[in-house]
């Protein structure tokens, strides 16, 4: 029996390194920058991160101040562009972000973006805050009603992100969660490649950020009305709502956009108009999409005489 | 619990540390062990059915006990082994075949011009694996009755026999003289058995998720869409499920076998690389054997054999496939199937070519084999293969428009994968696996019997490799054969 086990040890270590090699030389894994919380909660990339996603041949790199993405070159007529992995963008290269299709369409102006994977409503307003030293003109947010409904702790609990408890009137602010596993597994390929690759059921919720289409279905503002209400009325007398822009996806419904609007936010429901602008294998959009969705942006930023 | 997938990943080290660690006392308690494991193993997929495999169990065990005890009053033993026949026998008839008996009589009756409402079929669920275990409970009263073996008193090495867990929903179906007999008595743990069964494990999975699971979409594809593909495509459908079966069935009895190494027992082997059999016969000495023998063992020797007239053999040729082809399923698409093989069969037999093959692999002294092998090995392929659009057709009406359309739309086509993949890579699998197998034809319990561990090592990370690459994150398949 012992030799089984030390044949079988063997193997698995021989497993390992093979596994290693493969999946380092045929990228078979993204790499994820590594996060860290500032004083004021915000949760951000640690600056000067470089690497690359699976699925691309591009490279992603985390800006000084700990955003994806190249910095502008200056932070006068400033518009950020705050929200969670769509804007994100660490699937497509610089120039399928929103930052540089909207350059190009106000030169005068300078975009930067600061948006995180898992980024919740209530936690794109607490970024606006903490960018707010910039003296920005406007706070474009992109979110849907599953953004929202993410916001909400009572709802559902999600440690790793902060939320809002409706019931209590309380910030619960987002703690990252097994920082050290997650080092390991991000730069232990082969292991994160099997995380992936094979998710278990029981850790399948958490691994799994990317709101999935069929979220998109649930009609969460019906169900959640009353919190989603009272999310609103907090953020109402917490946060300026003549700055932000709220820019809700294609998959946020109607009824949200007539109730922000309610609040006095300035909203634009972006219309895909039936076409994909997906990568189909999962619900992030692609080059053709940012763009597509840049130009409904770029005519609702003209209303505002920019 | 599939063995492709997590939990079964997972479950099987459990038992195997359990198994040899702590209830290594001796093989009574190893046996608990086992029993449970194979309740839960099958409870997984539905607890509700166990009561059958139970209910079977204690049938059996009982009608074994009461043959023997009977053993100078014929009649009483008859009367015993019918108990146990009839039982089981009911069990699948009413899981399997009632709603199939009930469609098949109203199409009869619709054709004398009366109308039964449809009321009478039910919504039944076929329990997974019914035509195994009782097949194996079965042939336990029968050996008791030929007075092969004696019964047991062991309700619970018994109880283990009937639900052996590796080989409980697909076989191989085992007979009591070699399962039974290693279940009440000491096992002890070998490295060398261990390392083989991991061996047979690893191949079995890669013959299932590499070879089968990735042909799966083409063949389904092909025969849900027939009637919009040319000839060629279909042959290569029909071909590449010729393909996907072999790998999804043998690929589970391999782990079967495997798995059982693990825990000390000797399974018998059910494929013998049936795609490098020179006749019909020979093909029928090479797959499923242990379903192949069962019926030649209880159905076809009980018959006469080929001890009777030439007429008589005939006859009872023509049972054993037609009643082959039904078990396989409640579908007219099978039981022709089992005619189609008939009919290839007997030729075979008449010729006295039935047996020739039986102790030899083709190129038994060489590398390659010669002309006349290679023309048998295509024939016996072809029509073997040919055989298999009826197996994987849903009605005999699709059967039949699938072969009029192999011979009135012939018309060389490239096929491209519904996927998207690019096909080539389906085809070069193929051509190595097929290589592959013919390398190591000579023992089937030994898929990497080479010299040197450096090849040996060099083969097991391809295997590895292309399972990745091919393992199907979506599509965890079951296997075919838990649907018969």
């Amino acid at each position: 029996m012992i030799k089984l086990f030390k044949v079988l040890v063997i193997y698995a270590i021989y497993g390992l390194i093979v596994g290693e090699i493969i999946v380092r030389a045929f990228t078979l894994t993204s790499d994820i920058p590594q996060r860290t919380i500032t004083e004021d909660h915000i949760q951000k990339y640690k600056p000067n991160q470089t690497g690359g996603w699976s699925k691309g041949d591009h490279k992603w790199q985390v800006n000084d101040r700990g955003w994806v993405g190249p910095l502008p070159q200056s932070f006068d007529n400033l518009i950020t562009i705050v929200g969670d992995s769509f804007i994100e963008n660490l699937m497509n290269p610089d120039e399928c972000h929103q930052s540089h299709f909207l350059s190009q369409n106000f030169p005068k102006q300078n975009f930067l973006e600061a948006a995180r994977s898992g980024v919740t409503f209530i936690e794109s307003l607490e970024i606006t805050k903490h960018l707010d030293s910039l003296n920005p003109k406007y706070h474009l947010i992109c979110l849907n009603d599953y953004n929202i409904k993410e916001s909400i702790s009572n709802i559902e609990r999600q440690p790793d992100i902060t939320q809002f408890n409706t019931e209590e009137g309380q910030m619960i602010y987002g703690r990252m969660k097994a920082p050290f596993a997650k080092k390991i597994l991000y730069n232990w390929k082969f292991v994160y490649y099997l995380y992936n690759r094979f998710p278990l059921s029981f850790n399948k919720k958490e691994t799994d950020t990317t709101p999935k289409i069929s979220n998109y279905d649930i009609p969460y503002l019906k169900i959640n009305g009353k919190e989603f209400k009272a999310l609103l009325d907090y953020a109402s007398t917490n946060y300026s709502i003549d700055d932000k822009i709220l820019v809700l996806k294609p998959t946020a419904t109607k009824g949200l956009a007539e109730l922000l609007k309610s609040y006095g936010y300035k909203v634009l429901l972006l219309d895909d108009h039936g076409e994909d602008w997906t990568f189909g294998y999962d619900a992030h959009w692609n080059c053709y999409g940012h763009e597509e969705a840049s130009k409904q942006i770029t005519k609702f930023l003209r209303t505002l005489n920019l | 619990m599939l063995f492709n997938s997590f939990e079964f990943a997972i479950f099987l080290p459990v038992v195997f540390i359990l198994y040899w660690f702590i209830f290594k006392r001796n093989f009574r308690s190893q046996n608990v062990l086992v029993l449970i494991a194979s309740y839960f193993f099958y409870g997984l997929w539905d607890w509700r059915f166990l009561f059958l495999i139970i209910a079977s169990t204690i049938v059996d065990y009982f009608v074994g006990i009461a043959i023997d005890k009977h053993s100078e009053d014929k009649k009483k033993q008859k009367l015993w082994l019918w108990t146990s026949v009839v039982f089981n026998i009911s069990l699948l008839g009413f899981f399997k075949y009632y709603n199939f008996f009930v469609n098949s009589f109203m199409d009869m009756t619709e054709l004398f011009g009366y109308t039964i409402k449809s009321s009478w079929t039910l919504n039944i669920i076929l329990p997974v694996g019914i035509s195994f275990y009782t097949f194996q409970t079965m042939s336990y009263s029968l050996d008791i009755y030929y007075k092969r073996i004696k019964p047991t008193k062991d309700f619970l090495s018994f109880a283990t026999f009937v639900a052996f867990f590796p080989q409980l929903v697909a076989g191989p179906i085992e007979r009591a003289s070699n399962l039974l007999s290693q279940i009440t008595s000491e096992r002890k743990f070998n490295y060398q058995q261990t390392k083989e069964g991991l061996r047979l494990i690893l191949w079995g999975l890669f013959k299932k998720i590499v070879i089968a699971d990735s042909l799966a979409p083409i063949v389904d594809d092909i025969f849900s869409n027939y009637g919009d593909y040319s000839g060629s495509t279909l042959i290569l459908g029909v071909t590449m499920f010729s393909f996907q079966v072999y790998g999804d069935f043998s690929g589970y009895s391999d782990i079967a076998i495997g798995t059982s190494k693990l825990f000390g027992f000797e399974l018998m082997s059910n494929f013998k690389f049936p795609n490098f059999s020179r006749n019909v016969a020979e093909y029928w000495q090479r797959w499923h054997v242990s379903l192949s023998t069962w019926f030649r063992h209880y159905v076809y020797i009980p018959l006469g054999g080929s001890r009777v007239s030439k007429l008589l053999s005939v006859r009872n040729i023509c049972v054993i496939f037609l009643i082959s082809g039904f078990w396989h399923g409640a579908n007219w698409t099978f039981i022709f199937w089992g005619a189609f093989h008939a009919v290839a069969y007997i030729p075979v037999f008449l010729m006295g070519r039935n047996t020739i093959y039986k102790n030899s692999v083709v190129a038994e002294n060489t590398w390659i084999p010669n002309l006349v092998e290679f023309g048998q090995l295509i024939l016996t392929f072809a029509l073997v293969t040919f055989s298999r659009i009826f197996f994987r057709s849903d009605t005999l009406t699709d059967s039949f428009a699938f072969i009029e359309r192999i011979f009135t739309n012939f018309e060389l086509k490239p096929y491209e994968h519904p996927l998207g993949d690019n096909m080539m890579t389906y085809y070069i699998l193929i051509l190595v696996f097929v290589l592959y197998e013919y390398l190591i034809r000579r023992d089937e319990r030994n898929p990497f019997k080479f010299k040197h561990r450096i090849v040996r090592v060099a083969i097991y990370t391809a295997i590895v490799i292309s399972m990745f690459v091919f393992y199907d994150d979506d599509a965890q398949r079951a296997f075919i054969y838990f649907q018969f």
